[in-house]
Formats: C-alpha cells, sequence, structure tokens
C-alpha cells in the first residue's frame, strides 16, 4: 500500500549515519533473515534480466485449446482465461514492475529532493509556504491521488509513474529539508562561507552533497512500496493496457474466476516475495540507521 | 502554553490547512490535460459544438480558471459541492451516503490491528531477538509487504467459494433490505429500527475486508508498539520498580506499557492515510459502497465535481484525526506543550 508511515515521517534522520554504513555488509552476514531477502531480491532481478531466455512460452502466446489450465507439467502455474501461461507472463512481468519501481521513487526523490533543498536553502516565509504545500500534499492519500492523477492523464506506464512521483515526492522534500538544516550551520559550510563561496555555490557544492546518501538510502527502502503501489494502480485498470504482462492487472484477471484459483494467487506471490524482500532489507538497514532501535 | 491554549491553536491553523486543501484539489483535478467535455458527453456529442457550449456553461467551464475556484469555495461555504456529472446527485449527498461505509471499515480495519498488533508489539519487545520477536517481525513485514487487493481476493476465494464460511461480497445481503437511512451507518441504523437481523448480516459482510484492510496497519503497530516498549523498559524509572521489587507483570503492565501506548496514538493517526488508501482498493474488491469505490469510479468517468468533493472530505478526514491525535498526545504527554 502507499507510503502512510515512513521511517523519515517518525524519527529524524542524523547524519552521521554516512559513518555507520560500513556496518552494512557485517550486519548482512549476522542475519540470516536478511540475507536470504538479498538473496531474493538478487534471484528476482536475474529472473527480470533472463525472462526471454527462461520463460518456457512467450508472454502474448495464446493457447486456445489450453484456456483456464491448473498448474500442469505443461503449464507449472497454469494458464489464464485467454490461454497464456502464468509463469512466463510473472517472468515478464518482473520486467516491468521492478524498473518502475526504481524509476518512480529516483523521480520522487530528485523533485523532493529539488523543493526540499529550495525550501531549506531559501528558510524564512518562502521555505514555510513550501513546507505547509507539503504538508497538503501528504494529507491526500497515495492511492486516491494517484487515482485521481492516472485517471485524469489517461492510463498507462508513464502517467502510473508521474501518478507515484507526484504522491510521493513530499516526503523526500521533508526529509532533504530537514538535513539541509542540519547540515547548513555546519563547520564546514561556515568554513567554505567564510572562504567567499556565494551562498548558492557553498549550498550546491558543499550543503547539497552530503544530503544525498541518506537520501539514496532511504529511498532504497521505498522501492518495494513502489512496486505494490504500481501493482494496485494496476489492478484498478489505471496501468499499462491488459496484454502488457503485469502482476497488478494479472491478478484482476482472475477476479471474476473464482474457480480458478491460480489466476490470481500466483502473481500476488511473486509481488509479495518482491516487496517482502525489499522491505526486510529496509528494515535492517533501517535498525542500522536508526538508534532507537538498535540493541542497546 | 496551557493544554486549552494549544487546542485553540491547533483549531485555528486547521482554517488555512482546509482553504489550501480546497486549492490543492481544484488545481489537481484542473491542472491536468483532460477534458471532461469528452469523458462525459461522448464523442458524437463531443462533435456538436452547441451541445459542447451548453455543456460548458452549465458546469461553468467556460469562465477563466481563477472565478472557478471563487465560485467553487463560494458554494462550499454555503454547503454546495455542486452536482456530480455522473450520478446527477449533489455531490454531499453522494459524500453523505458513501462516507458512512468507508469510516466503518476503516475504524473496525484500525481497532483489529491496535487489538491485535499492541499484544504482539509487547510480546515481541519482550522477547527481544528471541524467536518469538522474529516471528511478530516476519509477521508485521508480510503485513506491509501483502497487496491488500490480492490478500483480498484470495481471502473471497478461500472464505467464500470454497469454504463457503463468508458472504458473498458487499455490505448487506441481497435477501436483507436495508434499514431506513438516518445515520448512514447500517449498525446505527439497524439499532435505530429494531432490525437486529441487518445489523448481524452486516456483521458478517464486514469481518472479512476488515480483517484483509488491517494486515497493513496491524504491521505497522506492532512494530512501533515493539520499539516504543523496548524505550520505555530501557529507562530508569523502570528500572527503579524492578529494583525495589513490582512483580513482572505490573512492571510490564502498569509501569511500561502505559508509557510506550503515548507514541503509538501519533502512528495510529499517520497510520490512517494509508489505510484510506487502502480502503480504496479493498472497497473495489469486497464492493463495499464506500468512498474509495466512489473515488474509483468518479476519477475513471473524470467527474472533476464529484473528484474534488471525495478529495476535500478525504483531506479533511485526515486532518482532522491528526488534529484529535496531537490533542490526544498532548494531553497524554504533557512535555508537547511545553514551549
Amino acid at each position: 500500500m502507499g507510503t502512510a508511515v515512513k521511517p523519515q515521517d517518525i524519527t529524524p534522520v542524523q547524519p552521521p549515519l554516512l559513518r555507520r554504513r560500513r556496518l552494512l555488509p557485517r550486519q548482512l552476514a549476522g542475519s540470516p533473515v536478511a540475507l536470504l531477502a538479498l538473496l531474493v531480491v538478487i534471484a528476482w532481478i536475474c529472473l527480470a534480466i533472463l525472462a526471454p531466455s527462461i520463460a518456457p512460452y512467450p508472454p502474448l502466446a495464446q493457447h486456445i485449446t489450453s484456456r483456464l489450465d491448473p498448474p500442469s507439467h505443461a503449464h507449472w502455474l497454469g494458464t489464464d482465461p485467454l490461454g497464456r501461461d502464468i509463469l512466463s507472463r510473472i517472468l515478464y512481468g518482473a520486467r516491468l514492475s521492478i524498473p518502475v519501481g526504481i524509476v518512480a521513487v529516483a523521480l520522487a526523490m530528485l523533485l523532493g529532493t529539488l523543493i526540499g533543498g529550495t525550501a531549506g536553502f531559501l528558510k524564512g516565509a518562502a521555505d514555510e509556504v513550501i513546507m505547509r504545500a507539503t504538508d497538503l500534499m501528504l494529507a491526500f492519500p497515495t492511492v486516491i491521488l494517484a487515482l485521481v492523477i492516472t485517471a485524469a492523464l489517461g492510463p498507462g506506464i508513464r502517467n502510473a509513474i508521474v501518478a507515484i512521483m507526484i504522491a510521493w515526492w513530499p516526503s523526500y522534500a521533508r526529509l532533504v529539508r530537514g538535513l539541509v538544516l542540519s547540515l547548513r550551520d555546519r563547520e564546514y559550510v561556515l568554513a567554505a562561507e567564510a572562504l567567499g563561496g556565494s551562498r548558492l555555490r557553498v549550498f550546491v557544492r558543499h550543503v547539497l552533497p552530503g544530503t544525498i546518501s541518506p537520501v539514496v538510502i532511504l529511498s532504497t527502502l521505498d522501492v518495494g512500496h513502489a512496486i505494490l503501489t504500481f501493482a494496485s494502480l494496476s489492478f484498478l485498470g489505471l496501468g499499462p493496457p491488459p496484454q502488457i504482462p503485469e502482476w497488478g492487472s494479472m491478478i484482476a484477471s482472475g477476479r471474476n474466476y473464482l474457480d480458478q484459483w491460480w489466476i490470481s494467487t500466483f502473481p500476488g506471490l511473486a509481488i509479495l516475495t518482491l516487496v517482502l524482500a525489499f522491505n526486510i532489507l529496509g528494515d535492517g538497514l533501517r535498525d542500522l540507521l536508526d538508534p532507537r532501535f538498535r540493541a542497546r | 502554553m496551557t493544554l486549552y491554549r494549544y487546542i485553540i491553536r491547533r483549531v485555528l491553523l486547521l482554517v488555512p490547512m482546509l482553504v489550501g486543501i480546497t486549492l490543492l484539489s481544484f488545481v489537481l483535478s484542473h491542472a491536468v490535460p483532460a477534458d471532461p467535455v469528452a469523458a462525459n458527453l461522448g464523442e458524437q456529442a463531443a462533435a456538436d459544438p452547441a451541445i459542447v457550449a451548453a455543456f460548458k456553461h452549465r458546469w461553468g467551464l467556460d469562465q477563466p480558471l481563477y472565478r472557478q475556484y471563487l465560485v467553487y469555495l463560494w458554494n462550499l461555504a454555503h454547503g454546495d459541492m455542486g452536482t456530480s456529472i455522473s450520478t446527477r446527485q449533489p455531490v454531499l449527498l453522494d459524500l453523505r451516503q458513501h462516507l458512512p461505509a468507508t469510516i466503518e471499515i476503516s475504524v473496525a480495519a484500525m481497532m483489529l490491528s491496535i487489538l491485535a498488533g499492541i499484544p504482539l508489539g509487547i510480546l515481541a519487545a519482550v522477547n527481544r531477538e528471541r524467536p518469538i520477536d522474529q516471528a511478530a517481525r516476519v509477521t508485521s513485514l508480510v503485513g506491509v509487504s501483502t497487496p491488500v487487493f490480492w490478500l483480498g481476493l484470495v481471502a473471497i476465494l478461500v472464505f467464500y467459494a470454497r469454504l463457503g464460511w463468508a458472504p458473498a461480497p458487499g455490505r448487506l445481503s441481497a435477501s436483507i433490505s436495508p434499514p431506513p437511512f438516518v445515520t448512514g451507518f447500517v449498525l446505527a441504523d439497524a439499532v435505530l429500527a429494531h432490525r437486529w437481523d441487518a445489523a448481524l448480516d452486516w456483521l458478517r459482510h464486514l469481518l472479512l475486508p476488515a480483517v484483509v484492510l488491517s494486515s497493513y496497519s496491524l504491521g505497522i503497530v506492532t512494530r512501533m508498539m515493539r520499539g516504543s516498549m523496548l524505550e520505555v523498559l530501557g529507562e530508569e524509572y523502570v528500572r527503579t520498580a524492578r529494583a525495589k521489587g513490582v512483580p513482572r507483570w505490573a512492571l510490564l503492565f502498569r509501569h511500561a506499557a502505559r508509557n510506550a501506548l503515548i507514541p503509538i496514538i501519533t502512528i495510529v493517526g499517520l497510520s490512517f492515510g494509508g489505510l484510506l488508501s487502502g480502503a480504496v482498493v479493498t472497497e473495489t474488491v469486497f464492493n463495499w459502497p464506500g468512498l474509495g469505490l466512489y473515488a474509483f469510479s468518479s476519477a475513471t468517468s473524470l467527474d472533476f465535481p464529484a473528484i474534488m468533493g471525495t478529495g476535500i472530505v478525504v483531506a479533511a478526514v485526515y486532518i482532522v484525526v491528526n488534529l484529535l491525535v496531537d490533542i490526544a498526545y498532548a494531553f497524554f504527554d504533557p512535555r508537547i506543550r511545553v514551549g
């Protein structure tokens, strides 16, 4: 589902966390669950890349004679109402969902960094106006906002990504602004100013780079959420056209076939495993970054 | 600052927020390059300039944008949100009919996740790093990672189609006539009309979608309760209590859990937005006639008055819930009021 509660809403992120990144491999090695999650994510990425060579059938090939076939030797995960092989469509679906999740989060992060950075740079009244507008955006539930945007722009992959970006930038804007405000009074920034750097130059060269690492790290945690939101929009018919293999619309295609449980079940498991793996990784990372949750 | 003054300040801040919401939802539904004329008239009628002009004039679409907004705001202040283009009913009436269903399902889901999430979080914190904690952690992560619409479909598949334990999707069975509309809440209306059959039937229909919808917030509540409990357990007053020999259960529930609950209030408010998002898809899967279903149908038919009305109401509900949450927080934790 959406992004109702993000870690950055709850706890402020302290810049020194950057230095703790080196702990990450050790933490991963110490936690079998996190290691497994990492393997699952890597496995899904490999499956997505290799889909054209390992999928048993072309994702669009319709076998009219084998419509609604239950899982069998020929079709491991069964076929859908048009006789298409569900396993093949799931494998091809990964080629869409993973990049969409990454691109949507990256765009939201860029927009949020731009707006939050501007607010933190300008301070004062401009900051106040920008941040109140950001709060307003946050008051709209993600899916309803995305629903309105995709409905108005028309369904499609690009518009779904735009919708997720518009719905999500405010939380990044908040995060970046907070980081900028905490960085701009640091001694090295004051030193750069004392050396005669213009405000803008100091900001772009010295303050902004300091925000990049935590923002990028935290945004990787959101890729799972983005994949889920994209699937939701797609399920509602606001994603790619129905023939394109996409997990959310595959689930929707099984809605009227309650006896053919495999149509909806398997794509859902694909979403669950991938998103869960992303979230477990993110959760471990959050524990590491957030001293409140670390072992005392 | 006293609690009293804090509340007044927060309530006054509500006014610009609400005006901002109307502006934002107006901009959102007008800044997009979609043509409501074509969407609502169909291609044939949209080709006739006379019909188009009449349609635009009727809905004020031929006036400049800022005028449209001012007119909208003026009407809104008089309780008029315009007429839905697709249902031909006043939007306010539509919302009045759909909002209670969404409140029913959201509140039920929130209650379920609080009832289950708080004990689970305490259990996880007390058994930190032990298998039970890991299990609670994975459970809550699964809850956050599961597509609600898929979980809903699987639940219908298993409990309705296979086992026959749950009734068919919907708010009431077809054989049950709905109680007369007074509050819009089936339970309240049924009680008012002494229609116990309707109340029971409603409860049977509510259970499955509420459980499905709660999967998301359950994970969040569990996770936050665990963190909050761990923090409180590390406080000195807990150590003091332990040192003076307070029994373990009293230490956990009377000293620790009561204080650990305070941050949970905030989480409940924040995750309410996610709950409303989840309600949209849950309602479409379970055919639950709430705001989500209404938002979905009005968004797909580009019914601008309905979209704006829904956006405003949903955002206003979210803001008011969070205001109440903040006030409750200030009430329970006096430190917030200082400064």
